[in-house]
């Protein structure tokens, strides 16, 4: 039994850190755009540090900005995809990444700011 | 066994929360704050100095027209982040790992002085200590006129329901960390009201000028802003930083540098710009004021001899010497007979003591109390009877009086 229960907990630990640790929302200024390569390069600032981030779209992986709703009645903001060579360099982008390998991956890409 | 069974269910989900919570994304790899998450994208910090004059005319805070023009600003650049509702969790804001402001956080908005707001706006994440912090939030400076930038702030400030204008008299919390720090420092001199009349005020320089500052009137004696004008607040931010130099009695001799007000030149600059919000919000002046004008303050020419002759004679035909005596000992004919506004007697300054000028001994300094004048003071405001280029004669001239004064004049000018 207490065999059973270390495996489970040492499985579990092994799940938390792999879904956990390893997520972290980043913002920051579209510095290039490789399309080819599906890659958006970002400048993030953290800790006082800025630094350049490699992030690799996903296949299947979406941008989208937000606009106020067409239709008659609706106020609020709908998503609008993008095509990645719709992203400018100056964008400010908002992604959630996941490490894999040595590289940062997000199915996810949010425009905050078009400029 | 099905009690074991539970235990082992239990017990794995208790170790599965305690994993998920040393395991949480590193500080390293989220530019996030989570405290400053927390506290709703706010980070109490005073505004800088290029910022520190901007006070929002009182009326408009409450004006519908502006309120009207801020919704419509709002709902274009900054509710796709703040939300429709102010409340910081529009779209694009809640992925955002530091958390756009939250405007129905009535606390967190009547601590946030007008200044800073502006600033905020103006600059967005791009200034410290936002930009280490990792704000997303775009500078509007370029893109939104200073109106425009007043508007929106309006209508942000009608979510946190507070119906007056934002001002320190109806958020006292706004200048709170001001006021402990001039409890703490500045009412042994200045009084608890700002009045100047602390209990040590009396035994600095006892029956003679100068007497600590009454911070309520609009007399401020050290100002880059015209005769009559309230200072500006690097003004403020400058007497505070240099102190007061002047000859004081018995309780100013621990003083560094013939000083009756200390320099506080040592307490973080933060501090100070703080205890200066504090006391501007002792004197509505300076929040009515609708902007704050500053006499110019020309390039320093090249100091020569022919520019000291000139400055020699206006300071003779200025009747400086009647005052500051022909040799600028401070021992005119004038001098014994000198009285500040209090009918209290006032040395003229002795001009072969640079190290003893009130309002700075560089050039920039000597030229700028030229322009001013000194109020509450005899030593008048020369800005309207002299041209700039004769006013740099008579600096030059001035500090010529003495070697460190040429010294000064030299490196200034080389």
């Amino acid at each position: 039994m207490a065999r059973i229960l270390s495996g489970v907990m040492m499985a579990m630990l092994m799940l938390a850190i792999v879904v956990a640790a390893d997520e972290a929302a980043i913002s920051g200024i579209v510095k290039a755009v490789d399309t080819a390569k599906q890659t958006v390069t970002l400048e993030s600032t953290s800790g006082g540090k800025t630094r350049q981030v490699v992030v690799h779209l996903k296949p299947g992986a979406r941008v989208v900005k937000f606009v106020r709703a067409a239709e008659p009645g609706k106020t609020g903001f709908v998503e609008q995809q993008l095509a990645l060579t719709d992203v400018r360099p100056g964008w400010v982008v908002s992604v959630e990444t996941k490490h894999e390998g040595d590289r940062e991956v997000a199915e996810l890409v949010k425009v905050v700011l078009e400029r | 066994m099905r009690s074991r069974a539970l235990m082992l269910l239990v017990g794995s989900g208790a170790f599965l929360a305690l994993a998920l919570w040393i395991a949480r994304p590193p500080a390293s790899l989220a530019n996030g704050d989570k405290d400053h998450e927390d506290k709703g994208g706010h980070a109490h910090v005073p505004a800088p100095l290029e910022y520190a004059d901007a006070h929002m005319p009182l009326g408009a805070w409450t004006d519908p027209a502006m309120i009207a023009r801020g919704k419509e600003i709002y709902a274009v650049r900054c509710a796709v982040c703040h939300g429709d509702a102010g409340d910081g969790k529009g779209p694009a804001g809640v992925a955002l790992p530091l958390k756009p402001s939250d405007f129905r956080d009535k606390a967190g908005v009547a601590e946030m002085r007008d200044n800073y707001w502006f600033w905020r706006v103006s600059e967005g994440g791009q200034v410290e200590p936002f930009r280490s912090k990792g704000s997303a939030m775009p500078p509007w400076k370029g893109e939104l006129s200073v109106q425009d930038r007043w508007a929106v702030m309006t209508y942000q400030h009608t979510f946190s329901g507070h119906q007056g204008p934002h001002v320190p008299s109806e958020h006292p919390e706004s200048v709170a960390v001001g006021r402990d720090i001039y409890v703490m420092a500045c009412v042994p001199c200045h009084g608890v009201d700002g009045k100047g009349d602390g209990t040590v005020a009396a035994t600095l320089s006892p029956r003679r000028a100068p007497q600590p500052r009454d911070l309520t009137t609009a007399e401020f004696k050290f100002r880059s802003t015209p005769s009559g004008h309230l200072p500006a607040t690097a003004d403020l931010f400058r007497t505070v930083t240099e102190g007061v130099r002047g000859p004081g009695g018995l309780m100013t001799l621990g003083l560094r540098g013939y000083r009756i007000m200390p320099s506080f030149r040592h307490m973080p600059e933060a501090q100070r710009l703080e205890v200066i919000e504090y006391v501007k919000s002792l004197n509505a002046g300076f929040r009515e004021r609708s902007e704050v004008k500053l006499v110019s303050l020309p390039a320093a020419p090249p100091v020569t001899p022919e520019r000291i002759a000139r400055g020699k004679k206006l300071y003779a035909d200025a009747e400086c010497l009647a005052c500051h005596g022909e040799r600028g000992r401070g021992d005119g004919p004038s001098a014994p007979t000198l009285k500040d506004n209090r009918e209290l007697p006032i040395a003229a300054t002795d001009l072969t003591r640079p190290e003893r000028f009130k309002s700075g001994a560089r050039p920039e300094d000597v030229y700028r109390t030229l322009m001013t004048g000194l109020a509450g003071t005899p030593m008048p405001s020369y800005g309207d009877s002299l041209e700039p280029d004769q006013s740099w004669d008579l600096v030059y001239y001035v500090l010529s009086l003495s070697r460190a004064g040429r010294r000064r004049a030299g490196a200034a000018t080389n």
